[in-house]
């Protein structure tokens, strides 16, 4: 009973693989994930569960750097953050303090720059007038600002409801930094401006008054922000925060932000409310009431309330004193680093920290949804004739169907089975991708050729015994040959070179799956062929 | 019906000095071609839009005189005009030495949309970012080189044979970027993987014919014969899938899917040259001299 399964196991193994690849390409449960407000049938593109790429779907990519320069090393001499940007800015004309950011971690100290006008000897001097010393100053901007920015436009395009699109960073060998977009579906202009829009975000007071809860508008709106910070961790204690500060300067004859937000909040009984610690913000976004007695702060996007803050004890005492408009600051605490994350997404309302410098660095690349699905359907005709072309010449070569045959279907079971494997890991097949799975047949046949040449050499194949040892020679040459290939395709694979990197995974993985299950199983199949005689 | 049959080479007849004459002559002149264009043009390869930066429109052909008016509605004259019949598009290529692309793209578009042509695609590179791709190009195709080689001296672990390999495979990959610039076929990322891949493929038959000289019983010249056999149809079955690939994507106009065909088609053929003349001169050297040393 066991014994038909072990002798022929490659070839059973082969089929597992096929049916496998078919359930990856054909099941329900392995459809790609629909996107939010989109039904099943608008994810999922044709009859099987693929997921085409940008060029064979139309849309648009845009890659590029985001502008800056950041010192990095630097040595804050005890000072907090916020001093030292505060005095590198001082130091160049015309940049505000929101274009000026550092970040403190274990493993990076640095102040960046995120104005495009500030160029690298400005900033460097700007960072020897400040009097903190540092290491030295790269292009770019810290990872806290990328990683801000990724976020900001995940925001933008989830919001946008564009399904399919994505945002990667992406080190290129210079060790610089890149924004990638991919935004399927999309024109080239439709993706920069939504790259470029941004909100109006205002913070609001809503207070208790005699009919319920009431709300006094604009205590704050977009412009008297000088400065929004990253999301930060508490070094000591738990919880997360980002930092603000207020502009305390204003044209003649105005009061400053500052002081008219320091004066609104003693207005509306903050100092009275937060008393201790413990007392909460109780204002329930579903109803839009407070439900204690105490005012809150009200984060708003575009109008609506995103979200609620109480205030700290001290801070609500200094603005009593009046003495908080000197420094403007305050911080936005709340215990999660991620909730931090999304306050300081929402701040900014869709602002990017720093200006992705498309025209400079960058590229960009539109393709119609029409051009995409002639490109399918192109490369769908190519494949197929560079595999007649592979089959006839194996025909001419053997003139034997038992055996080039086999040869035939074994190499496109190779493909077939890289296909289930894209659909199972939701791969997008792109041009690159497809010219991969030929190069894939290529050396597939290639190596077929090799086992079918040394199994028939020298005379008759009358037992398993020959057999076998006439295939473990052949396997010697393939070996080395699969090896060759992966060791001079895998700098592709990490190399940031557009599209290349689809084409080496896949004849990576189309060598690795050739030489693991479908050669060996062509092996079992010729010899069942040839020594049933 | 038409049969392939590999043809027996008679060894014997030539000396080494004559067989390896003719692939070194050809990888000089491939060099010289390259040092030669990289004197005259200042690069070794025509380079291709992702190298040198600028942008790159697909404009659709509604059969009114396109080209025409893409000449003359332009306020930048066109650096190239390309028409692909199958797709009724042509692709129009501006190159931007220095300028702004991003706004350059814009422009054209603008300028294209206001002359009622429709863009089915617009790619758009920026210089600094193209000097930026070719250095890792460049270093990607040397590093895939250089573990190859590794690779090869420790399967083989003699100096000779593994010498053979990666000068045969050294020369497959510098006569196609030689043959790239006689054919004015641009350098770009799909040609750069096509070179990789030469890589790759080409080892193979030379894995295959020193594997036959030196690990297995037998005369040398049967050795070789039994090799080329095998090594033979496996090189042009991957030249016909190639060739195949190149005129079917020439004929729809997908470039990258052309130019990995052609670069591919070239390499095969410049490796049959160098795995059956350099290959088994220097081996049979070995065998026959080298080895009593």
């Amino acid at each position: 009973m066991l014994e038909p399964i072990k002798n022929n196991w490659r070839i059973l193994l082969l089929v597992v693989v096929v049916v496998g690849a078919s359930i990856a390409l054909f099941a329900p449960q392995f459809a790609p994930e629909t996107a939010p407000g989109e039904n099943q049938s608008e994810a999922s593109q044709g009859i099987t569960n693929l997921q085409y790429g940008l060029d064979l779907e139309g849309g648009t990519r845009v890659r590029a750097p985001l502008e800056g320069y950041t010192a990095t090393g630097v040595d804050f001499a005890g000072d907090d953050p916020v001093t030292a940007e505060r005095a590198v800015a001082d130091e160049l004309d015309g940049v505000q303090l929101r274009d000026v950011g550092s970040s403190v971690g274990e493993d990076e100290r640095a102040i960046e720059v995120t104005d495009p006008a500030v160029t690298e000897e400005e900033f460097r001097a700007a960072m020897d007038a400040s009097g903190y010393s540092y290491e030295g100053v790269r292009p770019g901007v810290t990872a806290e600002t990328r990683d801000l920015t990724q976020s900001i436009i995940e925001g933008k395009i989830n919001e946008a409801g564009l399904s399919g699109g994505s945002v990667q960073q992406v080190q290129s060998l210079s060790g610089e930094y890149f924004v990638l977009v991919e935004v399927p579906g999309e024109g080239r202009s439709d993706v920069v401006s939504l790259l470029q829009e941004r909100g109006t975000v205002q913070i609001n007071i809503a207070y208790p008054s005699e009919n319920g809860t009431a709300v006094e508008e604009g205590v704050l709106t977009q412009d008297d922000f000088e400065n929004i910070g990253t999301a930060s961790q508490r070094d000591r204690g738990t919880g997360s925060y980002v930092p603000v500060t207020v502009r305390n300067t204003a044209a003649d004859g105005e009061r400053p932000p500052a002081a008219t937000f320091q004066q609104a909040v003693v207005d509306r009984g903050f100092p009275a409310a937060y008393q201790s610690e413990g007392d909460r913000c109780g204002y329930n976004p579903e109803t839009g009431e407070i439900e204690n007695s105490n005012p809150c702060l009200l984060l708003t996007v575009d109008g609506e309330v995103v979200n609620s803050f109480g205030m700290d004890p001290g801070l609500a005492d200094s603005m009593e004193s009046g003495s908080w408009a000197d420094s403007a600051n305050f911080e936005l605490t709340t215990p999660e680093f991620s909730t931090a994350q999304e306050i300081s997404v929402n701040l900014r309302a869709g602002a990017l920290p720093a200006e992705l410098d498309i025209s400079g660095e960058g590229t960009s690349s539109t393709i119609s949804a029409a051009q995409g699905e002639n490109y399918k359907n192109y490369s769908l005709v190519t494949g197929i004739l560079a595999v007649f072309a592979v089959a006839g010449m194996v025909f001419l070569r053997y003139r034997e169907p038992a055996v080039a045959l086999p040869m035939i279907v074994t190499a496109l079971a190779e493909v077939y089975a890289l296909l289930g494997f894209a659909a199972l890991v939701s791969y997008p097949i792109e041009l690159a991708v497809i010219a991969g799975f030929i190069a894939v047949v290529g050396t597939g046949v290639d190596d077929l050729v090799i086992i079918a040449d040394e199994v028939m050499s020298e005379g008759e194949v009358n037992s398993r015994k020959v057999f076998d040892s006439r295939f473990r020679r052949a396997f010697w040459v393939i070996g080395a040959a699969a090896a060759t290939t992966i060791v001079a395709m895998s700098p592709l694979m990490v190399l940031s070179l557009g599209d290349l990197s689809g084409f080496a995974i896949f004849t990576i993985l189309g060598v690795l799956i050739g030489v693991l299950i479908t050669r060996p199983a062509y092996g079992d199949i010729l010899r069942r062929l040839l020594t049933i005689r | 019906m038409i049969a392939i049959e590999v043809p027996e080479v008679n060894y014997t007849e030539y000396s080494n000095r004559q067989l390896v004459a003719v692939p070194l002559a050809v990888l000089a002149l491939a060099l010289a071609i390259i040092l030669g264009w990289y004197l005259v043009t200042g690069a070794p390869a025509n380079l291709g839009l992702a190298f040198t930066g600028g942008v790159e429109l697909r404009v659709a052909d509604d059969g009114g005189n396109v080209e025409e008016r893409i000449e003359t509605e332009f306020d930048r004259q066109p650096d190239s005009i390309r028409s692909i019949p199958a797709d009724d598009v042509y692709v129009v290529t501006f190159r931007a030495a220095d300028e702004d692309p991003e706004g350059l793209a814009e422009e054209l578009s603008q300028q294209a949309d206001d002359a009622g042509l429709t863009t089915t695609a617009i790619d758009q590179v920026s210089p600094s970012f193209a000097g930026d791709t070719a250095r890792t190009a460049i270093f990607g195709v040397a590093l895939a080189f250089l573990g190859m080689s590794v690779l090869v001296f420790a399967l083989f672990r003699t100096f000779i044979p593994s010498l053979a390999v990666v000068a045969s495979a050294f020369s497959d990959l510098v006569i196609p970027v030689a043959v790239m610039n006689l054919l004015g076929i641009q350098m770009t990322l799909g040609t750069i993987a096509a070179l990789l891949m030469i890589i790759g493929y080409s080892v193979d038959s030379d894995i295959l014919l020193n594997n036959s000289v030196l690990r297995r019983t037998g005369d040398f010249y049967e050795s070789v014969s039994r090799a080329m056999r095998t090594g033979i149809t496996m090189t042009l079955t991957s030249m016909a899938a190639m060739i195949v690939m190149a005129i079917v994507a020439t004929v729809f106009g997908v470039d990258l899917l052309r130019n990995i065909g052609i670069i591919l088609a070239v390499g095969l053929c410049a490796d049959l040259m160098n795995t059956y003349l350099l290959n088994v001169s220097l081996l049979r050297w070995y065998k026959f001299e080298g080895v009593k040393r």
